[in-house]
């Protein structure tokens, strides 16, 4: 038998990792937090100043408020569309089902930052494919400038967030699906079920951690998102497409403003924390 | 950045820096795009290499338009370079010199002279009565024009503003679009709004505004705000302005498909390149109030700047550096191999090295009104001003808000600044 102090040691290489680049970095944002900064260089202890300043930043308000829908359509999009095309693709032939979720999982492979810039390609006003295609069937006046208008660029967004997600969605449902005991299956046939029933009735109540998994996964993934927004849109038009990240991103490098940048990585840190807590709590009591 | 200790006895004059010296070099001089001269200072850097007296130059090439924050990032880690040239100049610049962070260069304007940099510029780089950048580039703001559409639809090249107002429509109602404007980048509506600010209210009302306490509300802001707004939604863009990028909007006007497009001497040489397709041709925007001066937006682009945290050694290297770099001989350079005008250089002698007739056109016009031109915005306010003049301006092009409103908000990020101490007075 080892003492317990033997295992501490093992643990200590891994610890120290942990220390070193998680947890102080993140000390030192908190404690950044309550200094005022002048042009990149520390200036003086302000307490809970720059957290006093969130109440009146309606830039902060309105970038939490984007997340919030983002992280509802997420939810009611992606998750449904993948949870539908998996129960239907689980019922192929082994080959169907192997080759088609690979191609619905391609869009997940391809960097946020290349999939705005194809995005930004397809909705470019002046000659993206959507227009284009609107244009030939004769719907030309639905057209838009769907990045650049305040009304559709989140959706738009959000459309390509979607794009990326769904397949991911499919993927882990279908190995859920596969992993349902079919006997359940069988004697719902006998019984009468139909494919609906069946549905609802079997594969959405025992997929309930898997959608516990992705829901949760796609809300942290949600306050955390970046890339997209960055390269096709920077938040704009105006504040249109203004999310959290955006926001800190600005005011720490454009501004300098380093102390309220901190503050809201500290905010944004905190949401995410706790869905993670959540999402944690919730898996392992089931 | 120092890499190699200084070892140079004090009182060295900088021809006799000893070899070890390291000068730190930031600059933003690429090979394409926006800033393109790179072959100059790569020809410079062999050409004033005497000047270092033993020094050496350890350069850093920084994408011109993140310059700025990667250097704002080294200066926050006290690793700011010995010599950067990097932008903006005014609030930011002096930010740097009120912390301490930039060398003061009043004894090495005063040793060589310098005299190519005006009052203008000098006021630009000053803060608090020192001057704290060397500022090279010239940038004007001018419109650059299609001169065969022009002539197909029986233009002429409007020398009022009722003339270009009717010149824009013209295209407008021949289906050519009048102006090729893309602001997906944020920054380029503040390029067209300076230039319609300063040609509306005048360079008197800029300077009332953000030296003294004139509010941003004034009624000649309000005019040059409506009229942005107005040049929106008169349809004198392309189709969804705000989602078309910089380039975008600059192959658009190359490709031949629009008549106009108002940016700056930044990008001329890009545009002088891919002009193949098309006749190009520079006027400057007339005045758009009654009584106010012809005239345009001119900065400096960038500007060179010392390290405070540099030893005086290599500080005595990098100025003797730097002014080989502005000297007489090396704006010939700067102008035939980095397309680039150096403040001080005039259009004669543009004509004498050759310079592109549009180059030529472009500074001929430009700095024909030195007294009257005015302030670039985002090089001007600061950075915290700037970042709500980005997305009010996509608002008020987009008609997301009224002119009153984008002042108002103008307004109150103002005060917040000047209550904070941000605001630079030259």
């Amino acid at each position: 038998m080892h003492s317990p102090r033997t295992a501490y040691w093992f643990l200590a290489p891994a610890l120290i990792l942990y220390l070193a680049f998680v947890a102080v970095p993140i000390a030192q944002v908190v404690g950044y937090s309550f200094f005022s900064w002048d042009s990149g260089q520390l200036d003086q202890f302000v307490g809970f100043a720059n957290f006093a300043r969130l109440g009146t930043d309606s830039v902060f308000w309105a970038a939490l408020w984007h997340n919030a829908v983002w992280v509802v359509l997420t939810l009611a999009f992606p998750l449904l569309a993948g949870l539908l095309l998996s129960a239907i693709l689980a019922e192929r032939r082994p080959n169907t089902v192997r080759a088609l979720a690979a191609i619905y999982f391609i869009p997940r492979t391809i960097p946020l930052v290349v999939a705005g810039i194809i995005w930004g390609w397809i909705y470019n006003p002046i000659f993206g494919l959507l227009n284009y295609g609107l244009d030939i069937l004769g719907l030309g006046q639905f057209a838009h400038a769907w990045l650049a208008e305040e009304s559709t660029a989140l959706f738009s967004l959000n459309v390509v967030g979607a794009w990326t997600f769904f397949g991911f969605c499919v993927v882990i449902y279908l190995a859920a699906i596969q992993s349902i005991d079919p006997s359940l299956y069988e004697a719902a046939d006998i019984d009468g079920a139909g494919w609906g029933a069946k549905f609802r009735d079997i594969t959405v109540p025992l997929l309930r951690n898997s959608t516990l998994f992705l829901g949760l996964y796609a809300a942290i993934e949600a306050m955390r998102f970046f890339d997209l927004i960055w390269v096709t849109t920077q938040g704009g038009p105006g504040y249109a497409t203004e999310v959290l990240t955006t926001h800190v991103y600005k005011t720490f490098f454009l501004v300098g403003d380093f102390g309220y940048a901190a503050v809201l990585s500290v905010v944004l840190l905190v949401i995410v924390l706790s869905l993670a807590s959540l999402s944690f709590w919730l898996l392992r009591s089931r | 950045m120092k890499r190699i200790a200084v070892v140079a006895t004090i009182g060295l004059s900088a021809t006799q820096v000893a070899a070890e010296t390291v000068v730190t070099q930031w600059d933003q001089f690429s090979q394409a795009g926006i800033t393109a001269a790179g072959p100059a200072m790569d020809e410079l850097i062999q050409t004033c290499a005497p000047a270092l007296g033993g020094a050496e130059i350890l350069r850093t090439v920084a994408p011109s338009i993140g310059i700025r924050d990667s250097y704002r990032l080294a200066v926050a880690a006290g690793k700011t370079p010995d010599l950067a040239y990097t932008w903006p100049a005014a609030s930011v610049l002096s930010g740097y010199a009120r912390t301490g962070a930039l060398a003061p260069l009043d004894e090495y304007y005063a040793e060589y002279g310098w005299e190519h940099v005006n009052d203008f510029y000098r006021g630009r780089n000053s803060y608090d009565g020192s001057l704290y950048g060397v500022p090279m580039e010239q940038d004007l703001m001018g419109v650059y024009y299609n001169e065969a559409l022009f002539e197909e639809h029986g233009i002429a090249v409007p020398t009022t503003y009722d003339e270009f107002v009717a010149a824009a429509n013209a295209f407008k109602e021949a289906g050519v679009v009048p102006i090729a404007f893309g602001n997906r980048d944020r920054w380029p509506a503040t390029n067209t709004f300076s230039l319609i600010l300063g040609l509306t209210a005048g360079k008197q009302v800029e300077e009332d505004v953000f030296f003294r306490d004139t509010p941003w509300t004034n009624e000649a802001f309000l005019q040059a705000a409506t009229v942005f707004q107005d040049w929106a939604e008169d349809g004198w863009f392309p189709r969804g302005f705000n989602g078309v990028g910089y380039d975008e909007a600059n192959a658009l006007f190359l490709s031949g498909r629009a008549a106009m497009t108002i940016t700056g001497t930044w990008v001329i040489q890009d545009m002088i390149r891919g002009s193949d397709n098309i006749a190009l041709g520079v006027f400057m925007l007339p005045p758009i109030a009654d009584g106010v001066a012809p005239g345009t937006m001119w900065g400096e682009g960038s500007q060179w700047q010392l390290s405070a945290s540099a030893d005086e050694a290599t500080r005595e290297a990098a100025a003797a550096y730097l002014d080989c770099l502005v000297s007489d001989e090396s704006q010939r350079v700067w102008v035939q191999k980095g397309y680039t005008v150096p403040i001080g250089t005039t259009p004669e002698e543009l004509a004498e090295w050759g310079a592109h007739p549009v180059v030529h056109s472009f500074f001929e016009q430009g700095l024909a009104t030195p007294e009257s031109n005015f302030y670039d915005l985002h090089t001007t306010l600061p950075e915290s001003v700037t970042q709500v003049l980005y997305p009010e301006l996509q608002r008020l092009a987009g008609g997301d808000t009224t002119p009153e409103e984008f002042l108002q908000a103008m307004q109150s990020a103002w005060e917040a600044a000047v209550a904070n101490g941000d605001r630079w007075i030259p």
